[in-house]
């Protein structure tokens, strides 16, 4: 997977948390974004999501780490 | 006992409509009715008729010229007259309304007489040519003169007349010929009352007055004519004709079917002669148009037979070489192998396809069964990635259904409509058409839009509200009118109270400060004051209606103003009757259908998640495979992951996506990555010129099926004349998938329909039989809705309540900086529809040959730009150029372009930002910078070398194509 890739995934996440985290918890936060994902997202991208988190994962708000470790 | 048939005794009322019949007079809305008695038949009928029209309800057909029954009656030919006891002289029955106990006679001795005498006058004055005269066979002064037994004019042809008048031929579809002219206002009535234009009027007065295009000065051409053809429809001679009419004669039968470009709907009677199309004739029995048209559905057919049609399969293994005409089993065993030996290598995620919102429902509804079951994953996308996707998801989250609640004619109840970031009369003009007549009724109007669109210059308009925001600024403009409704109580408490859940987080984010229009001010750039005023009419209107287009998907919170539009009609409990509702104008044809069949990568047919074992486990069995419980990939995601090496082979049926979808270069990179493209379209488009298989598609006469439109309505579309290249499309999906060894054995079309009523809950009593019976079925169509349903969430909603969404206003990421200072949006003009491949292919052009870019007099005057400049447009994406329009439509700081001709390279422009919940294209607002230059772009340079050189690859083929390339 490229960085540019991966930066695409984070900004598709970044947006889908900033739009929904309106005076929420990032527990709150995270659950919402951690169900957009499993429902709207593909296997791969899930994947290479998650694989990024776990050997990086420099880039993700607090909040989407808790989400993505929901997934 | 023998009952003998007493026409005496004959009522009514009950009688259906024949909408292949002209009964002179509107229909009465009344529900009352009247009973009276014509000729010594007895007729009930709805009180409000005219005596024309009850005459014609029991089949008693007063002669008539004047009156036709989609206008207004007028009175002026008189040929209608009859006599009718206690009332003195000769009334003209079109302009008579019944009476209880009226006694009518329509002829006698002394009528005929009055009616000859009439006639007389009239042909006088009118050219003997009857045999040679195009609307010979079809001429209603022709009849008339039959019908009252016209046998001499003795009046002679020799003094003053209007013979000499000259034929205005400006117009690329019809003629008017003024000397065969009978001054009806048939013309001028039809194009105030249906198409709502007011271009034509009768100029002069007594023997000088004729019908006239504008002023004196102007023809056709010229005028504010939009050429839709309501006039040509209307004229009872051949004054105002078709030209393909005057070339061919007339037609020998016709056939009713649905038209294929916009999200309308139009049902037309397509009249023929063998297998060619004559003239497409909007059908009156149609609900959607109700015999009306625009100039697209009703001129622009001609590029079904254009020269460019590809008729022969092709295929070659790399795109730098010429394509080689095969047969069509060589090809699909080209395909199929391709395919198996992608997924042999790479795995059964690297393929995956895309669904066409162009085709039928059940060509859909095949696609993305391929895809499913014999590609084995869900890997389906469609256009509605691009357009409507968010529509999709902020409904379902509201209101439990993707879907628009109303039916178009629901606009007629309607005190206060808001358009918002659409642009009807271009773009859905024969739904503008009705809404510009409720307009004239009194409605008011709010239009949400940086553009001033049309609409707002409507005719006889009462009160009109124009919100021009800042593109990008949707969603603060929406909650700061919603919250004006909440802040100065103008909410439906009871609606709130019984409807819907969530209302209190909501209410208390809504009425924070930050959402006054006061605060947005500086965001939307819209007077506070402005937008109060019309948030309190919208919310004060007994019954408020929205309309949306494609202004409020395309951005990156597309979505959330979707749900943010939702907000608003359920606080102002404007949802669940007539007269309201949320309405997506939806784009392309069948864009609806292609959405409810399944197209989406995490959903099968009719919206159910493929991650749900019960629903999935239906279609398994159905379908007789085992079928992947996770979501696809949409369509940037398929682009991202073919640039990646990972994403393969894209089987794409009839979209044109390296034109339609944003950052063309983008495009261009993930579709050269690919090993196998297997485009089935009508032309050698776009995106062909990257394809290692072209399969020839058919156009929408060629083939049974059904569309979908932006009310759920499902039309019927109907085969009238044989496929070009020998299959359907249908037919062709399904000779793909037995080759990928996955079975599919259909015969016809309403077998798919049938297997789809079997899948999907709302179409479970949706067939063929029901179609041709109803003439046409809104979804849900179920055990509880069996006859369909016109106006959705009556009393409660699929998720119970309606659901309020929190929606916080988020600046787009693609904002105007130093470097790039305007914000670009994108959109559609009348004559041409989406990438122009049928349009551009017509008579059409004559409106708009090329891709303007519109700026503001201030922005050009500060660049030095004139109109016809060629202009250098550049964006984070890239750069294009286009001659530049200077116009007062524009806001400054914006500039608007379409994107219907390919070399303009719109989407060269256009970036990858999308929507937050579904990836559709933020379209609608690109920073760019503007300035003079002298030769084209350098993509533009490369993009016509290549496509020079591709149309060789096609030109060269070894079997030499009777087509050429368009572009």
């Amino acid at each position: 997977m490229s960085s540019s890739q991966i930066d695409n995934l984070i900004s598709m996440l970044n947006q889908i948390e900033t739009n929904n985290n309106y005076k929420k918890t990032d527990e709150e936060t995270a659950m919402i974004v951690a169900n957009h994902v499993k429902k709207f997202w593909a296997r791969s991208m899930k994947a290479n999501i998650t694989k990024y988190a776990d050997s990086d994962g420099s880039q993700l708000s607090p909040a989407i780490k808790l989400a993505l470790a929901q997934l | 006992m023998i009952n003998y048939y007493d026409p005496a005794t004959n009522t009514t009322s009950n009688k259906p409509i024949d909408f292949n019949k002209d009964y002179g007079t509107p229909a009465s809305t009344s529900t009352q009715t009247v009973c009276l008695e014509i000729d010594g038949v007895k007729i009930t009928v709805a009180a409000g008729t005219s005596v024309m029209r009850a005459a014609a309800i029991a089949d008693i057909n007063i002669p008539k010229l004047c009156a036709t029954d989609n206008i207004e009656a007028f009175g002026s030919c008189r040929l209608c007259a009859v006599q009718i006891e206690g009332m003195r002289g000769y009334p003209t029955s079109c302009t008579t309304s019944v009476k209880e106990g009226m006694v009518v006679s329509t002829e006698n001795n002394d009528i005929a007489k009055l009616r000859r005498n009439i006639m007389e006058l009239y042909i006088s004055d009118h050219p003997l040519d009857c045999l040679t005269c195009s609307s010979n066979g079809d001429c209603e002064l022709q009849d008339m003169a039959g019908a009252v037994g016209l046998r001499e004019v003795r009046y002679g042809f020799d003094g003053d007349n209007h013979l000499d008048a000259k034929i205005d031929d400006s117009n690329p579809y019809f003629t008017f010929e003024p000397s065969k002219c009978i001054t009806c206002s048939r013309c001028v009535r039809a194009c105030e009352e249906v198409q709502g234009t007011f271009a034509l009027t009768i100029e002069g007065r007594g023997f000088a007055s004729k019908v006239s295009a504008g002023t004196s000065e102007n023809d056709f051409a010229s005028s504010d004519c939009v050429s839709c053809g309501a006039c040509v429809q209307a004229c009872p001679t051949a004054t105002l004709m078709e030209k393909s009419v005057i070339d061919k004669g007339q037609p020998e039968h016709s056939i009713i079917t649905t038209c294929a470009y916009c999200g309308v709907g139009c049902s037309f009677k397509a009249e023929m002669k063998g297998e060619e199309v004559i003239r497409m004739v909007p059908y009156k029995g149609g609900k959607a148009n109700q015999g009306h048209s625009c100039v697209k559905g009703r001129f622009a057919f001609g590029y079904a037979t254009h020269k460019d049609r590809v008729t022969e399969p092709m295929v070659r293994d790399s795109i730098d070489e010429e394509w080689r005409v095969v047969g069509w089993d060589e090809a699909l065993e080209f395909a199929a192998n391709k395919i198996k030996n992608i997924q042999a290598k790479y795995g059964r995620e690297s393929v995956g396809g895309i669904t066409s919102s162009r085709c039928t429902n059940e060509e859909t509804y095949l696609v993305q069964k391929l895809i499913r079951a014999a590609f084995g994953n869900n890997n389906t996308d469609t256009c509605a990635r691009v357009c409507h996707s968010p529509t999709g998801y902020g409904l379902k989250a509201t209101i439990g259904e993707s879907a628009g609640t109303q039916t178009f004619d629901s606009v007629m109840k309607s005190d206060v409509v808001m358009v918002i970031g659409a642009n009807p009369t271009d773009a859905h003009p024969v739904f503008a058409s009705q809404l510009r007549k409720r307009l004239r009724q009194g409605a008011e109007l709010i239009v949400v839009d940086p553009r001033t669109i049309d609409l707002l210059n409507t005719a006889h308009i009462s009160a009109n509200h124009h919100l021009p925001l800042k593109p990008g600024t949707n969603v603060a403009m929406i909650n700061a009118i919603a919250h004006v409704v909440m802040s100065e109580g103008l909410e439906d408490k009871n609606f709130i109270e019984q409807r819907t859940d969530e209302y209190n987080a909501w209410r208390e984010f809504i009425l924070d400060e930050i959402n006054s229009p006061e605060a947005m001010e500086s965001i939307t750039t819209v007077n506070a004051e402005q937008v109060r005023i019309a948030a309190r009419a919208f919310a004060k209107a007994k019954n408020g209606a929205i309309y949306y287009g494609l202004g409020v998907t395309e951005h990156s919170q597309g979505s959330t103003m979707v749900m943010g539009i939702a907000n608003l009609a359920l606080a102002t409990g404007n949802i669940g009757r007539e007269g309201v509702g949320i309405n997506p104008l939806r784009g392309q044809n069948n864009v609806q259908g292609s959405c409810d069949m399944g197209s989406f990568p995490q959903e099968l047919p009719g919206y159910q998640h493929v991650s749900d074992d019960v629903l999935r486990a239906k279609f398994e069995k159905s379908w007789g495979v085992t079928l992947d419980n996770e979501p696809g990939f949409r369509i940037p995601n398929m682009f991202d992951a073919a640039i990646e090496g990972t994403f393969k082979a894209m089987y794409v049926q009839g979209e044109d996506i390296l034109q339609s979808d944003p950052n063309t270069q983008h495009v261009q990179a993930a579709l050269s990555s690919l090993e196998c493209l297997i485009v089935q379209d009508i032309f050698l488009n776009e995106t062909a010129l990257y394809a290692h298989v072209f399969l020839p598609g058919s156009s929408f006469l060629e083939k049974d099926g059904t569309f979908t439109n932006a009310e759920r309505r499902i039309n019927r579309v109907r085969k009238v004349m044989k496929p070009l290249a020998e299959f359907a499309d249908w037919e062709v999906t399904q000779k793909l998938s037995n080759a990928l060894g996955y079975p599919m054995n259909y015969q016809h079309p309403s077998e798919i329909m049938d297997e789809i009523a079997s899948l999907v809950p709302t179409f479970s009593m949706v067939s063929y039989k029901k179609l041709d019976e109803q003439g046409s079925i809104q979804w849900p169509c179920n055990e509880e809705f069996p006859d369909g349903s016109p106006i959705m969430h009556v009393e409660s909603f699929p998720i119970g309540k309606g659901r309020f969404a929190i929606t916080p206003y988020l600046a787009s990421e693609d904002r105007a900086n130093k470097r790039f200072p305007l914000l670009l949006t994108t959109g559609r003009i009348l004559s041409q529809y989406n990438v122009g491949a049928q349009t551009r292919r017509t008579a059409n052009n004559t409106w708009h040959q090329e891709d303007l870019l519109e700026i503001h007099p201030n922005d050009a005057e500060e660049r030095g730009i004139n109109d016809g400049d060629w202009l250098g447009i550049s964006s984070r994406a890239g750069d294009t150029v286009l001659k530049a329009k200077v116009s007062e439509r524009m806001q400054s700081g914006v500039v608007f372009t379409t994107f219907h001709h390919p070399i303009s390279g719109a989407n060269v422009i256009t970036t990858n930002s999308s929507d937050w919940a579904t990836n559709c294209p933020e379209y609608k607002v690109t920073a760019v910078q503007v300035e003079k230059v002298t030769s084209p772009s350098a993509w533009q340079t490369r993009y016509k070398k290549f496509s020079a050189q591709q149309k060789e690859h096609f030109k060269r083929s070894p079997k030499k194509q009777k087509a050429t390339i368009g572009s």
